[in-house]
């Protein structure tokens, strides 16, 4: 291996150049060829069987995530400005070719049922705007004394009306969700304000506002680490040649995912992230050992250098790359199709750069000069620094030992406070625009956010039995009853009440399902005959053995959503006596699943790369001990890590889960390069200048890397998007233990094991 | 002389353009108004079958029993529903007029409630008992609401077809237009292609049977599916009898409530 490298030394341009033109070909490739996958049912597996059944319900009840558009007017809705604008938005958005004529819903498309002295009629509440006071109120009084309406389309307090409108699958894009908003912007008057809220929106918003946000954040964060790795570095080729793995790193794996025709997805962004952090740590190292070199032999040539740096470090930089490129490959577990390609190209990613920091580093160095030697004083600074730090640390080793399992089992607890969350919403900011719009919405109406209950019988006409059906309407009263918020409720029951109401004189008394299974038969048949039956197949499917009850929800956040099925699931036992299964379908109960299986396969990957990594670092150093105590910062990083964050109360999410990654490449990075280090140094026989000498070359290369990584992701502290703040604290966060774990708890075990000084004591 | 026989010679032209024009124009509204005019007895008794299909292949069958009487400028129809068993004796009763812009009378029986209610419904753009055929498709449209034209003739299914397209005089109506084939000298609707308010095809109506029963033209096998829903009706009519002599007074509130 060792030849090889060397061998290479010898053609330095055409290393350089044969690396450019694949990098440029791959390059060319991810421009012409990428593509971002903005749908979030792609992520989903697709096999899934909740995924499989929530998909399969979708289907027959047509259900779709809906924009909602409410309509304000301060004084009251019921005058002719704001219900003709209620007119034009309606037939507006059924001109979309994104969204089906049927599915907008309105005080316009709405019927209404009602009761006539001599039978029924289903008649729409308006079809050309009332002029006459009369006749406004007349509106007014058919809306109010309507429950399938009054609180659903139109406030309580009568002044905002809301048009929901159901949007197809695949179809949301940056122009359609541009268009909406200019309709919505155009249709506003002085008197009329209208919000724009509703999941697709929200989503809409956070695909805009994530990768724009990182678009402006990265080249801060590039020049940042650039400016520090220079500083740490002190010279600008090095610079530049650790700088260039990084980035000829992720342009190569990216690249090959657009060979492959492999889209990005929005995990995908978090592989530059793994290579740049876990990418310089090479390139810092090789510099640390060359320039450590030069200080010692001021007077070596550039090959002498060279061959000694490739001679001490390859093994290291090796191991690191493959320990931590198998740690990703673990990620392949999980059910979820991007987080098996990220773990799968970070992987590749990784190797790569290994291959980099072995090539084209050397090549580098050959045809640009060497580092200066540094002064004296300055290394004597360094290594005194290195030398009485490592006295302190193991001197107060018991301290040491005994904050760190205090803080591991404060972080044990707060990992009992970690919750995950697979809501949109909670990304913004609480006062943007898009929280305080879906706010307002919730605090008018039932809801922004949708859970789909379906209840399943394999007996056809199940929800025509009366019994059922009373069960279906207590569950709903129940939940919205006990839970404030879950706004309300709507299904087939709502229907027959009304009917049943209608039917006997507007009675309030029959407001209620009959006893009768046939009479509940012939009101819905009588509703196909009068009505729009399109309707009712969006609550009951054709053979009425399916059932679709609908909940508002006022947040779409995790905990609420569990705690509404919490409720819901009381009734799974009623419910089981009648044959009838309790099913879940829409995007807000798919997500919450998709969210779980993510953070499942995440800890399952974690654990299982753990036992790779100590498996792997124990037949390298060939001691299974070593790989134990290896292992340790990686363990540390991690519980430390899910406990700031249950404490910190940030949610597990797709982005936050795969932090844990970061554990994994940087711990290993660092342990590996500080037992080799430890170990060549411990053929002193003296334990603790093998510690101090360590120290001063590992640990200083470590220290190197954790600041300028630090620096750099500290940068997203700035960001205007949450979820980029986070990921920046969360970064720095992990890359600051790996860096103290590594540096006291694992140099006292390695100290306290006496790995490497056994044989030689007894000898 | 040779003007003369010029002018002649573009008269004939000119009258036989005008002409040839003229006759399409009147022949297109002829076609329709030979279909709306086709004789279908003063009385029917038949058995209806309706089986409706969603787009997952699921099915629904009415069983319906039905009577139906021609008073001139008024069309009596009584229905009464076999099956399925939660809706037996279900009664539907529609007067129908001529008179345009009078709405049906309809009236509907829930023995279930032992009442009889009258319903009506916003427009005959409303569907016929959850089928894809609205009141309007069942009933007769008048032809004089329409400007019709002939395309076209050519064959369907074996048989010699007028093509003629129909644009409704009212722009706000639900179909933009509607093309319909029509065999010549029986003048039976065979197909019809119905375009929705954007110009989309929305609906195809098909007849698969119909029969001579006592020497008129009825039709008893048709389908309608919805091509934007991929939602079909099937109707079939059995024991077809006409003119039996329906008694007039078949067709009242009592008789709803009687069952069948």
């Amino acid at each position: 291996m060792e030849k090889i490298l060397k061998q290479t030394l010898k053609y330095p341009y055409w290393i350089l150049l044969v690396i450019l033109i694949i990098s440029a070909v791959f390059f060319s490739k991810m421009i012409e060829n990428s593509r971002m996958e903005t749908d979030l049912d792609e992520y989903m597996p697709q096999d899934h069987p909740a995924f499989v059944y929530s998909d399969q319900a979708e289907e027959w009840f047509n259900i779709k995530d809906g924009i909602i558009v409410a309509v304000e007017n301060k004084n009251n809705i019921y005058n002719e400005e704001t219900l003709n604008i209620i007119i034009e938005l309606t037939k507006t958005f059924q001109k979309l070719p994104q969204i089906e004529k049927a599915d907008v819903t309105s005080l316009y498309t709405a019927d209404n049922i009602i009761g006539t002295e001599d039978g029924m009629d289903v008649k729409a509440f308006y079809k050309k705007t009332p002029t006459s006071a009369e006749d406004l109120n007349e509106l007014r009084e058919k809306v109010k004394t309507n429950e399938m309406v009054f609180g659903r389309l139109v406030s309580e307090d009568e002044t905002v009306s809301v048009i929901i409108a159901a949007i197809n699958d695949n179809v949301f894009s940056q122009e359609f969700y541009e268009e909406i908003l200019t309709i919505a912007k155009q249709a506003e008057t002085e008197n009329v304000k209208i919000y724009v809220a509703g999941r697709p929106i929200v989503e809409g918003t956070m695909a805009l506002l994530g990768p724009a946000d990182m678009k402006k954040m990265v080249p801060i964060v590039l020049l940042v680490i650039i400016a520090v790795l220079y500083l740490t570095l002190r010279n600008v080729q090095s610079t530049i040649l650790t700088l260039l793995v990084v980035l000829f790193s992720t342009v190569w794996a990216f690249g090959l995912m657009a060979l492959l025709n492999i889209p990005i997805y929005a995990v995908s962004t978090m592989i530059p992230v793994m290579l740049i952090a876990i990418g310089v740590a090479d390139g810092i190292h090789l510099f640390s050992h060359l320039q450590l070199y030069i200080n010692k032999n001021p007077e070596a040539t550039k090959k002498e250098a060279v061959s000694d740096m490739l001679a001490k470090m390859w093994k290291p930089v090796v191991m690191t790359s493959v320990t931590t490129a198998v740690g990703f490959i673990s990620l392949l577990t999980s059910q979820v199709y991007p987080i098996k390609y990220f773990g799968l190209f970070t992987a590749f990613g990784v190797m790569v750069a290994m291959v980099f920091s072995l090539i084209l580093i050397p090549a580098g160095v050959m045809i640009f000069k060497l580092p200066k030697p540094k002064v004296k004083e300055e290394k004597g600074n360094d290594h005194h620094f290195a030398f009485k730090s490592t006295i302190k640390i193991l001197k107060y080793k018991s301290v040491t030992i005994f904050a760190t399992i205090i803080i591991v089992v404060v972080s044990i607890v707060g990992i009992g406070k970690v919750w995950i969350n697979s809501s949109f919403l909670d990304k913004f900011e609480r006062d943007s625009e898009i929280v305080l719009t879906d706010a307002f919405i919730n605090e008018h109406f039932g809801g922004t956010s949708t859970v789909n209950l379906i209840l399943d019988s394999k007996e056809k006409d199940a929800f025509k039995n009366p019994a059922v059906l009373k069960l279906v309407n207590k569950m709903q009263n129940d939940v919205v009853d006990s839970l404030h918020l879950v706004g309300n409720s709507f299904s087939l029951t709502d229907y027959i009440n009304r009917m049943n109401k209608v039917m006997h004189a507007d009675n309030e008394k029959f407001n209620n399902i009959p006893n009768d299974q046939n009479l509940i038969a012939q009101y819905l048949l009588l509703y196909e005959m009068s009505g729009d039956p399109e309707n009712l197949w969006k609550v009951v499917d054709y053979n009425y053995n399916k059932l679709n009850v609908n909940f508002q929800l006022k947040s779409d956040n995790s905990k609420t959503i569990n705690a509404a099925i919490a409720e819901i699931e009381k009734f799974q036992d009623d419910f089981k006596k009648l044959g009838i299964e309790m099913k879940y379908a829409g995007s807000g109960y798919k997500g919450l699943v998709f969210t779980d299986l993510i953070l499942e396969g995440q800890i399952m990957s974690l654990v299982l790369s753990l036992i790779i990594v100590i498996l792997l670092l124990g037949m390298m150093f060939k001691n299974i001990w070593i790989g134990v105590i290896g292992s340790v910062p990686i363990i540390i990083t991690a519980i430390i890590g899910f406990g700031v964050m249950g404490w910190a109360d940030i949610a597990l999410n797709t982005t936050t889960a795969l932090l844990s990654s970061i554990a994994i490449g940087i711990g290993i990075d660092y342990a590996v390069h500080f037992i080799e280090q430890y170990k060549i140094n411990s053929q002193s026989g003296d334990k603790l200048l093998t510690a101090q000498k360590t120290m001063a070359h590992s640990g200083r290369a470590i220290l190197f890397n954790a600041v300028v990584v630090i620096a750099g992701f500290m940068v997203l502290l700035f960001s205007v998007f949450p979820p980029n703040r986070e990921l920046g604290a969360l970064v720095s966060l992990n890359m600051f233990i790996s860096f103290i774990g590594t540096i006291t708890i694992m140099l006292i075990l390695l100290n306290k094991t006496n790995i490497y000084f056994k044989n030689k004591k007894e000898k | 002389m040779k003007t003369l026989k010029i002018s002649l010679i573009l008269l004939a032209f000119f009258s036989l353009l005008n002409n040839s024009v003229f006759s399409q124009q009147l022949t297109g509204l002829k076609i329709i108004e030979n279909v709306y005019n086709r004789a279908v007895g003063d009385d029917m008794t038949a058995d209806l079958t309706m089986t409706l299909t969603n787009s997952s292949n699921e099915n629904r069958v009415r069983e319906i029993k039905q009577f139906s009487k021609d008073f001139g400028d008024l069309e009596k129809k009584i229905m009464f529903f076999v099956s399925p068993a939660d809706v037996k004796n279900t009664s539907f009763m529609s007067w129908s007029y001529d008179e345009a812009g009078k709405d049906d009378d309809q009236w509907i029986y829930l023995p279930a409630l032992k009442k009889t209610k009258r319903i009506s419904s916003d427009s005959k753009s409303d569907y016929f008992m959850g089928s894809d055929f609205t009141y309007d498709d069942l009933g007769d449209r008048q032809p004089d609401q329409d400007v019709h034209k002939l395309l076209r003739e050519e064959k369907l299914n074996g048989e010699d077809c007028y093509v003629v397209e129909s644009i409704p005089k009212d722009k706000d109506y639900m179909y933009s237009k509607t093309i319909t084939w029509i065999i010549k000298d029986k003048w039976i609707g065979l197909k019809k292609e119905f375009y929705d308010e954007d110009e989309e095809l929305l609906k195809i109506l098909k007849v698969n049977k119909y029969e001579d029963i006592n020497g008129f033209w009825i039709i008893t096998n048709t389908e309608m599916k919805n091509e934007q829903k991929d939602h079909k009706t099937i109707m079939i009519l059995k024991n077809v009898k006409i003119n039996t002599g329906i008694n007039d007074d078949k067709f009242t509130e009592r008789i709803m409530t009687r069952g069948i």
